[in-house]
């Protein structure tokens, strides 16, 4: 048993090659990923401000309380909606604008840039825009609506139509991600299928339907996986525009941790939110990765 | 053995990966920004935070630029905060071990807590050399006390909250500054049929409708309510929060506030906008608000277009209707425990109110708190004749409340506004939160 024979030793090398270029993402996973989701939990079962040395374990003290706070269910629901809402939206609006500008070539070069613009922006930059375009008083859609005749429109400030227009805005910002994502899924399709369906007398509407939709079915599931956790997780533009208000309105859940865990200093219950997210998340996406993938196999 | 492989392989990873992350907490750990050797000019470095804008930043800017010029062993660094991500910015530096050396805080419970951490350095004895605690005014001293130790130095602003108006309007419509909360409801009748927005507020900011709520609290009942309700004496569902929030509905119904207040941000400018071009006659604010108005319409001061009156007294009541909402000092420079020379930072400090810094910051209307100060602008003289006419000052709620409570006040008082709550629902709200937080802390 001494002797190594040479496959057991080639297999071995390639085991420590392989772990040698693997340590370094999995360090980083490790420190930057791991660790700090393992630390949040830890933290959520205590009663800490985020700067005192008194922290008071209590266990599954947050958690109860998680359980019960109707503001954070709340988010969580505006959360589903936000991703209802960004995939219906977003993805046939994105499919659209990269159908017509792969069908369109180099005649759409204007277009494709003008659209691609505000995802050029950061979502701080769009929050204040958009904050003042809406201003009930001064904004452009009261001006409208002046012109009409009629009075002045309260987006931001009713509770009953912030978090929609917010949907909408996040909508504006990640159409043009989209459209590129798909522009490259339309890229990779082999054009010589495009002119033998020609040939075979089919229309371009059938193509579109019948050809490239199904063609393009990769690229959608992972696009729509893609759009699903930002939306879950999303936070910067609600941030700028309404901080989660008025009345928790427009609340998702990463705003709402954000406030308990810097505004009210309570990182105990801020992390048991962000382990929560974590939760709920992950469960949503597998479920997901799960029902777009069966059938597949 | 592909096990055994597997297994030792296994093992240096993790050893590896342990290496690592000691490297990366010791790092933590060990950096300390604040403290590195400034390469350029070789001195040692000081950081400085604070949440001026425009030419009020300047002034400190020009202020840490003269201390640079006359100390050749350290170097001030001026770094410029946003107001509203400020604690947040704040308590994030706390947890990674980079405090900056100087930094401002404000009066109550924060700063209780920052002395009961020993976060922050006591000044006492720095505050006491040459008489310099003399020079302040008494309540401002008062403010930045605890336990008989002075922690801060109160330097930018005499901040009170009363009525700022635009004179043209009231001019427009023949109307008086009101001395009760009668006479100023009807004054918003009349602003109201000639379709004036009377209050002008962008309330998404949260502590600006607040002040609403702690004036109409203070007048109905003084001090003590609020005093006791957060000791765990007595309760906000006490009558004179009741009738706060009652009255901000009874407003809010009658259309007395701008259309979208709920919805705007008062950091943005969303409110003053309206002030600035007739479309709202008043705004409830702090008194920092002839400097904000000073750097950023000018000609509206000009003009002679910005008024101010006192919050109204309240006829019925019988509690003493003086009291002002407000700070004495506004922003306390506090010097953290980690600052290597604190009597360095402490002169810094002193750089912020030297003869220079005085001028400048009267000349954007600011109300030093020393006793020395005196001033020519009408609008502030009547900002300094309600503070000494107060028989005392209410700190604002969300200064003197802890974190979490005040927070809950904001929202609530948002509610409030948004007609989401009745007040007995919002107050209730507060006081759970109240007596939550004395439990934990008991």
């Amino acid at each position: 048993m001494k002797t190594i024979s040479m496959s057991q030793r080639k297999k071995r090398e390639t085991a420590i090659a392989s772990a040698v270029f693997l340590a370094p993402a999995l360090i980083v996973i490790l420190v930057y990923i791991i660790y700090p989701i393992i630390q949040s939990f830890i933290t959520s079962c205590y009663e800490w401000n985020g700067y005192s040395s008194n922290k008071v374990f209590i266990g599954l003290g947050n958690w109860a309380e998680l359980m019960k706070d109707k503001t954070f269910w709340k988010a969580f629901l505006n959360n589903i909606k936000v991703m209802l809402l960004s995939i219906v939206i977003q993805m046939p609006i994105g499919l659209a604008l990269a159908t017509f500008l792969d069908r369109v070539g180099k005649k759409g070069t204007i277009c494709k840039v003008i659209w691609f613009i505000p995802m050029l922006m950061s979502s701080v930059a769009i929050g204040f825009l958009f904050r003042y375009a809406l201003d009930a008083n001064t904004g452009f859609i009261t001006a409208i609506s002046h012109l009409f005749g009629g009075g002045k429109i309260d987006l931001l400030g009713n509770p009953q139509t912030v978090l929609y227009t917010v949907i909408g805005i996040i909508a504006w910002q990640f159409i043009p991600f989209y459209m590129v994502y798909y522009m490259a899924g339309y890229s990779s399709l082999p054009t010589d299928i495009h002119e033998a369906a020609m040939i075979d007398g089919a229309t371009e509407n059938q193509y579109f339907w019948k050809i490239s939709l199904p063609l393009l079915k990769p690229s959608i599931k992972s696009a729509i996986v893609l759009s699903m956790v930002g939306s879950l997780k999303y936070f910067d533009l609600v941030y700028v525009m309404t901080g989660g208000g008025p009345s928790h309105s427009s609340e998702l859940m990463a705003t709402y941790m954000y406030t308990n865990a810097f505004s009210s200093y309570r990182m105990g219950y801020a992390s048991a939110i962000a382990s929560g997210m974590f939760i709920l998340i992950s469960c949503i996406a597998i479920v997901t990765m799960r029902l777009l993938n069966r059938g597949e196999d | 053995m592909k096990t055994n492989d597997f297994r030792r392989i296994g093992k240096r990873v993790a050893a590896f990966s342990m290496a690592a992350m000691m490297l990366a907490l010791s790092g933590c750990g060990g950096g300390n920004g604040s403290n590195d050797n400034g390469a350029s000019s070789g001195k040692k470095k000081l950081t400085l935070w604070h949440i001026q804008t425009s030419t009020s930043a300047d002034i400190i800017h020009e202020a840490a630029e003269r201390f640079n010029a006359n100390n050749s062993e350290y170097e001030v660094e001026v770094v410029d905060k946003v107001n509203d991500s400020y604690k947040s910015d704040l308590s994030l530096a706390i947890n990674a071990g980079t405090m900056p050396d100087i930094f401002i805080t404000w009066g109550g419970q924060t700063m209780y807590d920052y002395a009961d951490e020993g976060l922050i350095c006591n000044l006492t004895e720095y505050m006491n050399k040459d008489n310099y605690v003399n020079e302040f005014v008494e309540a401002g001293i008062a403010q930045c006390t605890y336990n008989d130790k002075i922690y801060a130095v109160p330097v930018e602003n005499v901040s009170v909250a009363g009525f700022f108006y635009n004179t043209e309007v009231f001019d427009k419509y023949n109307l008086e500054e009101p001395k009760t909360i009668a006479e100023l409801e009807k004054i918003c009748d009349t602003l109201v049929e000639n379709g004036v927005a009377p209050f002008a507020l962008a309330n998404a900011t949260q502590w600006t409708g607040s002040m609403y709520f702690q004036y109409l609290a203070t007048r109905y009942g003084g001090l003590e309510p609020f005093a006791d309700a957060a000791a765990g004496t007595g309760t906000f569902e006490n009558d004179a929060f009741v009738y706060a929030g009652e009255k901000i509905q009874e407003w809010v119904e009658k259309g007395y506030f701008c259309d979208g207040f709920n919805g705007m941000d008062d950091d943005a400018g969303q409110a003053r906008m309206l002030l600035y071009n007739g479309d709202a006659a008043m705004d409830l604010m702090g008194s920092w608000f002839t400097s904000t108005v000073a750097g950023e319409n000018q000609q509206f001061i000009d003009d002679g277009k910005l008024g101010f009156f006192p919050f109204p007294a309240l006829e019925t009541s019988t509690a003493d209707q003086t009291y002002s909402l407000g700070t004495i000092g506004d922003n306390l420079y506090a010097v953290s425990s980690s600052c290597e020379a604190p009597e360095v930072a402490f002169e810094m400090i002193q750089y912020l109110l030297d003869e220079t810094s005085q001028k400048e910051r009267k000349y954007v209307g600011k109300i030093i708190p020393l006793k020395s100060f005196t001033s020519e602008d009408p609008v502030v003289n009547e900002i300094l004749d309600s503070v000494n006419n107060a028989a005392g000052i209410q700190l604002w709620y969300d200064q003197y409340l802890p974190a979490e409570v005040a927070e809950v006040h904001k929202q609530t008082s948002q509610e409030i506004f948004g007609l989401t709550m009745t007040p007995q629902e919002a107050n209730a709200a507060l006081q759970d939160a109240m007596e939550a937080y004395n439990s934990k802390n008991a």
